[in-house]
């Protein structure tokens, strides 16, 4: 047995926490700088906010309705999703964390331990919501992807109470008829598009789908999650999530950006965020992408996108920042007010199985690197930086409204009226 | 303490330190006070309602989500909307103060009522130095 448990629109319930005086209210969260809405709790999903719309254009809505609206504090939900995990580790030897509000769990030989799984679920839940105040949803399923199905009916579908279980055929099949196909893991908005055109509108239909001629039409992930979907695990952890293939920094400024030098050290940074992830999952990059540009909703539309090849792959931040200073006078005019730039590496290779080449050295200092990911990882992420890439502070990101960081810094801690 | 009983011997090289052998773990404040780190956070008193158990105003509370309730437990709770100290009286569901000036508050039908957690210890800063004072506020 498989087991999806996830938060209740995390974001949005991890401010409810430590600040009981909005635990009943409507709350959202709003994305780097605050942007759009990212989280939306229950009780502001009745007032019906779309989820990604700019805030802006529902600034005065919000405001009617009393809708508390916070800046997203990635300081407390890192720790409050740690916390999370850990609680939600003590219920099967086999986790598998998937992303910050998403953890996976494998039963192997619970059988006779557990005979409920319903109730099961729902000590889960009880146990979670008492250690930590976030509420979670559990689902449960022979495979990972009807676990999932199974999740995404315990918070969705009506006739759940946050624990769905999917462990006969009767149960299996009203879930995945009442659940759209595009909410099955693993199908994109593009696939689910195309197989609607097909006739095939419920994750029921798709499961009925013979897998081998999907697999033809489309590819061999939707093959297996046909055959997952029919209660034939094929999925281990490893596959779950693969390594990046892509990785990119990029973010909008939080106010307007028109000099070069300023520009230069936003891309500076992003060059160590992005040469950070890299070296987090063992990768070197052989391309880059550099571009910035500036406001879609402004006139004269200016946008430069530069691709810089290495002569040997890298993940060294000092190689990529030298890499901006070639290309920034190409990329920055004076007279634009930039409004977002970011460093993307394409077309990863494996930092394992480098292929060296014999004409061209390295140019990474990987010890260097690494002494610089030790301090900045024991001491916070900013400590040591390249020198280019701070002659500003313009490109932090907004965040007007946000709440106290409550478990992470002394000057934050909670107050308790006595 | 577990102490290893061997006769500490100097090197032929150098004078190593007698007590090499003897290092263990620094004790840690944490592993002390703190039971249950998934379930606790510590939160900063404000009021005067709960001297009479020995909890000042700026006093630091740990408070332990894990624990059972009992009665007559020192207790964190939402009460209307704020974090709330006080004592648990399970039985007249009522939350005692421990001072003479504060008396007991019934918890009504129409009150919020939420038990936060157990206040499992507390720490008192006797004496602010620069650096508590510069962490705190």
């Amino acid at each position: 047995m498989f087991a999806l448990v996830d938060a209740v629109a995390f974001y949005a319930s991890a401010e409810k926490v430590f600040d009981p005086s909005i635990r009943n209210k409507p709350v959202v969260v709003l994305t780097n700088n605050d942007g759009c809405i990212c989280a939306v709790c229950p009780i502001a999903r009745k007032l019906k906010i779309p989820k990604f719309e700019p805030y802006f254009k529902l600034k005065n809505f919000l405001k009617k309705h009393n809708v508390v609206v916070r800046s997203s504090n990635y300081e407390l939900y890192a720790d409050l999703s740690a916390r999370m995990m850990t609680e939600i580790n003590r219920y099967s030897d086999n986790q598998y964390i998937y992303s910050i509000d998403e953890s996976f769990l494998h039963f192997e030989g619970f059988n006779r331990i557990v005979k409920d799984w319903h109730a099961y679920g729902h000590e889960i839940r009880r146990s979670v919501w008492r250690k930590t105040k976030i509420p979670v949803g559990v689902g449960f399923g022979p495979t990972a992807t009807l676990s999932k199905a199974a999740n995404h009916a315990a918070k969705k579908l009506p006739g759940f109470d946050g624990v769905a279980v999917i462990d006969n055929e009767a149960s299996r099949k009203h879930i995945l008829g009442m659940m759209d196909v595009g909410d099955v893991w693993g199908v994109g908005r593009r696939i689910s598009k195309k197989l609607k055109i097909m006739g095939i509108h419920t994750a029921l239909d798709l499961a009925n789908q013979p897998a081998k001629i999907m697999r033809k039409q489309f590819s061999v992930v939707l093959e297996r999650t046909i055959n997952e979907l029919n209660g034939t695990a094929c999925l281990s952890w490893d596959e779950v999530k693969q390594k990046k293939k892509e990785v990119y920094s990029t973010r909008s400024f939080g106010e307007r950006i028109t000099d070069i030098h300023s520009l230069k050290s936003a891309l500076t940074a992003h060059c160590s965020i992005v040469s950070r992830k890299l070296r987090k999952q063992g990768s070197l990059a052989k391309r880059l992408v550099i571009f910035a540009h500036s406001s879609p909703h402004e006139n004269n539309y200016y946008k430069r996108a530069f691709i810089h090849e290495f002569p040997v792959a890298s993940s060294d931040a000092t190689v990529f920042a030298n890499a901006v200073k070639n290309v920034i006078v190409s990329i920055y005019k004076p007279g634009v007010r930039f409004y977002k730039c970011g460093i993307g590496a394409i077309e990863l290779e494996d930092g394992m199985h480098h292929q060296a080449d014999l004409f061209n050295q390295s140019q990474d200092k990987p010890e260097l690197m690494k002494c610089l990911d030790e301090i900045n990882n024991r001491f916070g992420s900013h400590t040591l930086k390249i020198a280019s890439e701070k002659q500003t502070s313009s490109w932090k990101m907004r965040r007007d409204l946000l709440s106290p960081r409550y478990t992470t810094r002394w000057s934050d801690i909670p107050v308790i009226q006595c | 303490m577990n102490v290893i009983p061997i006769k500490a011997e100097a090197g032929i090289t150098g004078f190593e330190s007698p007590a090499a052998e003897y290092q263990e773990l620094g004790l840690s404040l944490d592993e002390l006070l703190v039971e249950h780190p998934t379930a606790t956070f510590i939160g900063i008193a404000s009021g005067d309602s709960m001297v009479g158990v020995g909890i000042f105003s700026g006093d630091l509370l740990i408070v332990d989500r894990a624990l059972e309730v009992r009665h007559g437990d020192i207790i964190v709770a939402n009460y209307n909307g704020g974090f709330t100290c006080k004592i648990l009286d399970k039985e007249r569901g009522l939350l005692v103060s421990a001072s003479q000036y504060h008396p007991p508050v019934v918890i009504k039908e129409l009150d919020t009522f939420q038990l936060e957690g157990i206040v499992s210890r507390s720490v008192r800063l006797h004496r602010k130095s620069k650096e508590v004072f510069s962490c705190l506020r």
